[in-house]
């Protein structure tokens, strides 16, 4: 126990002599878990244990460290923290969604604006949420594509470049399929269409 | 001896509930055992092979509800490998066999086959309530059979448990004759149900109070489900992903507004940013909110819920609610009892939360009893304060994610703090210690913690002193279980005596040698100590002196089990 209490304090060469009567090199489990762990490009010998407990690895003593290295590590026996694996793996799949959050910002251009917006298409759901944050973003309205232009001047229509480069009116295709092939969105005035 | 007939100490004796009380009547003189014996309807077994069931049916025939615990704690963790043991079948088996009435059964940590789930279906006519914590092994077509058979089911509830999904349709499986849930739990499940016979039966149940959904029903069929059990006290939102332009939306809205009498709301397994707006009508009357599941909650959607949230009693959350956070939770939530607050992220987020929101919700929460705390570090000062303010601890668990670290003002270990901790609060029953730690803190929980009843301890202490403080002091002491401390041989053999009057003792990572568990088991025939050899290599063959890495004892009248798998070894 005792080269674990002094790489735990690594700021501090702890004082408190901690009279363990262990010899580490008796004990098989304290080595270090095999170089294969997928955290660790590093070899790493006892002292990084700590880097590894800030690194967020399993630094389970078990006889996983026993066994040699495999290519595809055996299922990771995360024990520490305790937390309940039912409610670590509902994390893990959170925490690569949370760290790079998915997102698809697209350039926007407005008919006759030379200097363009930016907008994360994933943060709607739906044409409509798009189309109100356009229509706040450039202060106009936005026609949904089957109603008449009444006064076709002043109203403007969503239109978007596809995988093809070709321009198309927005509202057509379901959602996702438009997710899927939007490049860029622009507005245009609504008599041009 | 006795001065009224039989029949008026059994009358009394109706009075008499809880267990130990029970167990205290019992002991009483040889007539009160024989009546307490047959007018027992619940019995709670805290270790499943600490008894036969069979032994336990002869003594009480009169079994209407029964409690069962299987494997240890540090299950959980993934500590105790698989197959390790606490099977249900020979319990379900036996029960069914006897003339036993059963009408309720609540496992934890067990492991429960569909063919147990079926047998149990069929043969007990009035079964009433099935609740399972942390238990696996089974699949849906178990709970396809309970829900065909149990005519007058009225409590399905699985929590946390590890099903493994047949897609066949098991909700579908209540008859229409099924009108008398009251609780139906399954937020747990991974896969599909049939929508429209969710919503029948909940249409047909009158007496549904609590409803937890899985994360594959969608908001609007949550909006339909509401409609039809305005009378719901107690809901689990499976999916909450909506567009808040939506009708679907305004349509729950307008739901929500009618079902006054929710007072306990968890789940939001799937929610979408910014849509919890909906539900701040209910918020002012819960009393119990868990949001452990809802990683995808951002921190301050979270503190603005919380504004809306004066009468809770009972808060789980993530860490993503920050020190800031738990400050507003300390203003708002006057009538706390009971917080616990999970990592968002396996290592925890160092923005989250540390010593200053625990201390905040100390100053503002007088009535805290129960505490789960994962936070990034700790400080004895905090400690000291918190203990000071909150009295009436009953459990204190606290993790600081990263192991053996010291108090990060005075670098110094949390000894003092924790001391503070068991000497103020004396109600102590369950305690859980992190950070750095030497045997000063084992000496103070020996002197001042004598209620405490279960002692959860990781990569603490210097010496077998620390065990043996906490051995000697804490007479009430029923669960121990400990890993990663340099507790040897000396320590588990000094007073040998001491496990019998526990339930259980845990050690893995320490110092204990195969002799002495070998000398453990000679001296004290009634206790099972089990060793764990999960070495791969074919010589297995184990010397004194070899260290122990996982050890696992308990007291038994039932003898060593016949169930082991072939790494554990009973000595």
């Amino acid at each position: 126990m005792g080269t674990l209490k002094q790489i735990g304090a690594p700021q501090t060469q702890s004082s408190s002599s901690s009279s363990s009567s262990i010899d580490s090199n008796n004990h098989p489990s304290r080595t270090p878990p095999p170089p294969s762990s997928p955290s660790s490009s590093v070899c790493r010998n006892r002292t990084d244990l700590s880097t590894d407990l800030r690194l967020g690895l399993s630094i389970s003593p078990s006889s996983q460290s026993e066994s040699p290295f495999n290519s595809t590590p055996r299922e990771e026996s995360f024990d520490w923290p305790p937390i309940k694996s039912i409610l670590r793996s509902t994390l893990v799949g959170k925490q690569s969604h949370l760290s790079q959050r998915p997102s698809l910002f697209v350039k926007v251009y407005m008919e006759g604006i030379p200097i363009g917006r930016k907008l994360n298409l994933l943060a709607h759901y739906s044409y409509d949420g798009l189309v109100k944050t356009l229509g706040h973003m450039f202060r106009t309205i936005i026609l949904c594509p089957n109603s008449q232009p009444l006064n076709s001047g002043s109203f403007h229509v969503l239109t978007y470049e596809d995988q093809e480069g070709d321009w198309m009116m927005v509202g057509d295709v379901p959602w996702e399929m438009f997710l899927n092939s939007v490049k860029r969105l622009k507005i245009t005035r609504a008599d041009r269409c | 001896m006795n001065y009224f007939p039989d029949e008026v100490i059994e009358h009394i004796f109706d009075y008499v509930v809880s267990h130990r009380d029970r167990n205290a009547l019992s002991l009483v003189c040889k007539s009160w055992y024989r009546i307490e014996r047959f007018t027992r309807q619940r019995v709670f077994i805290g270790n499943c092979y600490s008894i036969t069931p069979e032994r336990l049916i002869q003594r009480f025939p009169g079994l209407k509800s029964l409690t069962l615990k299987g494997k240890p704690h540090f299950a959980d963790f993934s500590l105790v490998p698989y197959d390790w043991g606490g099977f249900l079948c020979p319990w379900i088996e036996a029960l069914a066999k006897s003339r036993v009435g059963l009408e309720e059964l609540r496992l934890k940590r067990m492991v429960v086959s569909d063919e147990s789930l079926e047998l149990l279906s069929r043969s007990f006519t009035h079964f009433k309530s099935l609740v399972l914590v942390s238990c696996e092994g089974f699949t849906t077509d178990g709970l396809a059979a309970i829900a065909a058979n149990c005519r007058f089911l009225r409590e399905l509830d699985l929590q946390e448990n590890e099903v493994e999904d047949h897609k066949g349709q098991w909700l579908s499986c209540f008859p229409d004759s099924c009108t008398s849930l009251v609780s139906l739990n399954f937020a747990c499940l991974k896969g599909e149900v049939s929508l429209g016979a969710l919503e029948r039966l909940v249409a047909r149940s009158p007496n549904l109070k609590s409803l937890k959904l899985n994360r594959s029903v969608p908001l609007d069929a949550l909006q339909r489900i509401m409609m039809r059990a305005p009378q719901l006290a107690d809901l689990g939102i499976g999916s909450f992903v909506h567009d808040p332009d939506s009708e679907a939306y305004i349509r729950l809205k307008n739901t929500i507004l009618k079902c006054k009498s929710i007072t306990s709301l968890s789940g939001f397994l799937e929610v979408a940013p910014h849509c919890l707006a909906a539900i701040y009508p209910i918020c002012p009357n819960l009393t119990s909110l868990n949001l452990s599941y809802a990683a995808g909650i951002q921190g301050s959607e979270l503190i603005k819920l919380i504004r809306h949230c004066g009468k809770l009693q009972r808060l789980w959350i993530m860490d993503c609610i920050g020190d800031k956070g738990l400050g507003v939770v300390a203003m708002t939530c006057k009538d706390l009892q009971e917080l616990r607050v999970f990592p968002s992220a396996p290592y925890g987020n160092p923005a989250a939360v540390t010593e200053k929101g625990l201390v905040a919700i100390s100053m503002g929460c007088p009535k805290l009893h129960s505490l789960l705390y994962f936070c990034h570090q700790m400080t004895n000062a905090a400690l000291i304060t918190v203990a000071k303010n909150c009295p009436n601890f009953i459990r204190f668990r606290l993790c600081i994610l990263e192991a053996l670290k010291p108090d990060p003002d005075t670098l110094e270990p949390l000894d003092e703090g924790f001391g503070a901790i068991v000497q103020s609060c004396r109600r102590l029953r369950r305690l859980s210690l992190s950070g750095q730690l030497t045997d000063q803190v084992f000496l103070y929980i020996g002197m001042y913690a004598e209620q405490l009843e279960m002692l959860s301890i990781a990569f603490a202490g210097e010496s077998d002193k620390g065990m043996l403080y906490v051995l000697n002091g804490c007479k009430k002491l029923r669960k121990l279980e400990i890993r990663d401390c340099p507790f040897g041989n000396m320590a588990l053999l000094t007073d040998v005596g001491k496990y019998e009057t526990m339930r259980s003792l845990w050690m893995s990572s320490c110092e204990v040698t195969v002799g002495a568990c070998k000398l453990l088991a000679k001296k004290m025939p009634r206790l099972n100590v089990e060793i764990f050899n999960e070495n791969e290599q074919e010589d297995c063959s184990l010397e004194d002196g070899q260290r122990v890495e996982k050890m696992y004892l308990y007291r038994t009248l039932a003898g060593k089990r016949k169930d082991a798998p072939e790494y554990v070894w009973t000595l």
